[in-house]
């Protein structure tokens, strides 16, 4: 399962996002928060499916300003991982990468 | 719970069902672009942030490492710039000690394969011979990097700097490479390398054909590209891969068995 907590920037898309895997597009199964400039949107989906490619889609109409993104990846009941990612402009003619493998541990040296 | 295969079909009827269907025969000349007509959509990325953990060192300079076992390597980030315009790489204790004490410095702490030093960066490849890399190597690294430059000593020496060659230089002798040694060798693969820029001493290259997304790239881009770049440009930096792996087409090798991955 995915899962993205979503913070909007000055700029957000007025329907809905989809993501895609594998070059299909796909609703997310669940939706909460606020879809709106300064808004935290969080979203969930289930591809049921290992995922060569996985990508957010950008709006069919305007620009998506995202300050950051907040992904978790469960790989099984209770593994899982978080990537953060940061800002990123998206539109009609893009997606965003969120192909991410586990990240080593980061330590302070 | 649905398949993503059955949301995928459920999406296609819906859309069907309720995109507008003609009643006549009558053929409808529209001006909108077909959905056939609509480019692939772009790839992009964002960049990565680490956690916003406060650091327990203390000693006024940040660094945060990541170990890949898998490489012996160990990648230490700071939170200012080591070099601005060019990069570092040495793989010879001579060579560190002639043109960059910092990497010198660490060739002392342990039997090192390779250092490179590239923006805020600092990668260390230890020998094969030496034990798994670990956190105590990597906070040894760590503790030498920082008192280095608390220190206030070099990174590289002016000599290094007046020794570079100019980018036109580089970028000459890599396609050189490129165009008589690597390409002919991975044509059997149906793989090409470009080489996209230079700035500095620091090389972008990008892999097409049969090294996009194969999951050997690495493979021949550490043991075949690089080794090939090194000798040929000695004062060769960082050597970056700008692929976007995840789009490839038509790859040589899409998997690999276990342990054979870079």
């Amino acid at each position: 399962m995915l899962e993205l907590k979503i913070l909007t920037g000055q700029r957000a898309p007025s329907k809905p996002p989809t993501y895609e895997i594998n070059g299909f597009e796909i609703a997310f199964d669940e939706m909460a928060g606020s879809l709106v400039p300064g808004g935290t949107l969080e979203l969930k989906g289930s591809p049921q499916s290992f995922p060569h490619s996985l990508a957010l889609l950008g709006p069919n109409e305007g620009y998506w300003d995202i300050e950051r993104i907040d992904a978790t990846y469960y790989s099984g009941t209770d593994d899982h991982y978080t990537i953060r990612l940061g800002a990123v402009t998206l539109d009609g003619e893009s997606k965003l990468n969120l192909k991410y493998d586990r990240q080593p541990e980061l330590l302070d040296v | 719970m649905r398949t993503w295969f059955a949301k995928v079909v459920d999406n296609k009827i819906e859309q069907a069902i309720t995109s507008e269907i003609p009643t006549t025969t009558e053929i409808v000349e529209s001006s909108e672009p077909s959905l056939t007509d609509k480019p692939p959509r772009r790839l992009v990325y964002a960049p990565m942030r680490t956690s916003a953990s406060v650091s327990s060192i203390t000693g006024g300079v940040r660094i945060k490492a990541r170990i890949d076992s898998n490489d012996q390597c160990v990648v230490l980030m700071l939170d200012r710039h080591l070099l601005s315009g060019c990069s570092f790489w040495c793989d010879q204790r001579a060579d560190a000690a002639m043109y960059s004490p910092l990497a010198a410095t660490l060739f002392e702490q342990e039997n090192l394969a390779s250092v490179l030093i590239h923006e805020m960066n600092v990668t260390v490849k230890l020998g094969p011979s030496e034990p798994f890399v670990n956190d105590d190597t990597a906070r040894r690294l760590g503790q030498a990097i920082r008192s280095h430059l608390v220190a206030e000593l070099p990174v590289i020496t002016e000599d290094y700097l007046a020794k570079m060659p100019s980018e036109d230089q580089i970028r000459d002798g890599l396609q050189e490479v490129i165009d008589n040694e690597i390409n002919p060798g991975i044509a059997n693969h149906s793989g090409t390398i470009t080489l996209t820029a230079v700035k500095g001493n620091t090389a972008y290259i990008k892999m097409g054909g049969g090294c996009q997304g194969c999951a050997a790239s690495g493979i021949t881009l550490r043991q075949g590209v690089e080794t090939s770049f090194r000798i040929a440009v000695p004062h060769l930096g960082a050597l970056l891969d700008e692929t976007d792996h995840t789009a490839g087409t038509n790859p040589f090798f899409t998997d690999l068995h276990s342990g054979m991955g870079a």
